[in-house]
């Protein structure tokens, strides 16, 4: 009901985040890059955990083709945009989440603005191209960036942290394109999760984050692995940072 | 000397998910994957795009560090390496 007390709705998860705890999700500003089947996966989680503001972009409007697994949009959203769309949604679950909705394309040029002020990048891009310049803005603006990509039953998910952890250019230096471009619901609900997870870890202090490891998720089998990662100083994009300061900044 | 193979996603579809390997001195991930790629049908054709070039979804870490940064196909494997074989996912 509107209005209730937020203890009320959070009573079964403050035992596991504590009161500061949620007190920190309520104080958090995070980015969600991408309003498709991860971004969805992500927003509503976050949104219903009690993350307090949400930064959403996506320049796309909703296709009938996007509703077997973007599931923030309804048959009625068809034709609207997907930014705008998403907020309705998570306002509806949650009204005290202030939402940013931006309905605009995230390049070199913009992915600055879209960036900053925030604690935290949430993949939810359909391709690496655009990753990497959410990788590269994170590890100039020092903002850690959770990746998380899906493709037909397979995904896998990595916590970045600028400085500590390899950055996605360390794991894959090269773009990997696909000739067929597979997608069910269902992995998506998977990966956006576990991205989710780490953001309340990471924002809450709770547990360990997939920081130097990858997690590979494999649906077909029921299978989930996570293996140690190792950075590059050679990387194109994180190769030159110090260490010390930033394990400072980020008290690892 | 003995390497641990793991192979990810696309690649368990041609091959076993995780093996141990006798290797003589001298191998590299090139020799390894000849080796695997002779064990397996449809591995070649997965992972190769011509002869020596792998195709660009294929990664290979070497105990976590991607053979990119090391030598490549030339990379030299030591006793008790984990080489893991990745195809990323993409999508969203």
């Amino acid at each position: 009901m509107v209005g209730q007390p937020k203890n009320e709705r959070f009573l079964r998860q403050i035992p596991l985040i504590g009161e500061d705890g949620q007190e920190k999700l309520a104080n958090a500003r995070v980015l969600i890059a991408g309003a498709g089947g991860l971004g969805s996966a992500i927003a509503t989680y976050l949104a219903a955990v009690g993350v307090g503001y949400i930064r959403i972009v996506d320049e796309d409007t909703v296709e009938d083709s996007n509703l077997n697994r973007q599931i923030l949009y309804h048959e009625q959203d068809i034709g609207t945009c997907k930014v705008e769309a998403a907020k309705k949604t998570i306002r509806a679950l949650n009204h005290d989440v202030e939402v940013d909705a931006i309905c605009r394309h995230i390049d070199e040029m913009t992915v600055r603005e879209f960036v900053r002020g925030t604690d935290l990048i949430l993949d939810g891009m359909d391709n690496f191209a655009a990753r990497y310049i959410l990788n590269r803005a994170g590890i100039d603006e020092k903002i850690p960036f959770i990746h998380g990509a899906v493709n037909g039953f397979y995904g896998q998910v990595t916590t970045i942290i600028p400085g500590i952890t390899p950055c996605l250019r360390c794991i894959v230096p090269n773009p990997p394109t696909w000739k067929r471009s597979l997608i069910i619901g269902v992995t998506c609900g998977v990966i956006g999760s576990i991205e989710a997870a780490e953001a309340i870890k990471y924002l809450t202090g709770t547990g360990e984050i997939l920081k130097n490891r990858l997690l590979l998720w494999d649906g077909l089998r029921g299978d989930a692995e996570s293996i140690q990662i190792v950075s590059s100083k050679d990387c194109i994009d994180c190769g030159c940072l110090t260490n010390e300061q930033d394990i400072r900044r980020f008290r690892l | 000397m003995k390497v641990s193979v793991k192979a990810f996603a696309t690649f368990r579809e041609v091959m076993d998910m995780q093996l141990a390997l006798d290797v003589l001195e001298g191998s590299t991930i090139r020799t390894l994957l000849a080796e695997l790629t002779g064990r397996y049908n449809g591995l070649n054709e997965l992972m190769f795009a011509s002869p020596g070039t792998l195709r660009d979804f294929v990664n290979i870490l070497k105990n976590g560090r991607n053979i990119h940064f090391l030598a490549g196909l030339d990379t030299p494997l030591d006793d008790g390496d984990l080489i893991t074989l990745f195809p990323p996912a993409a999508g969203g």
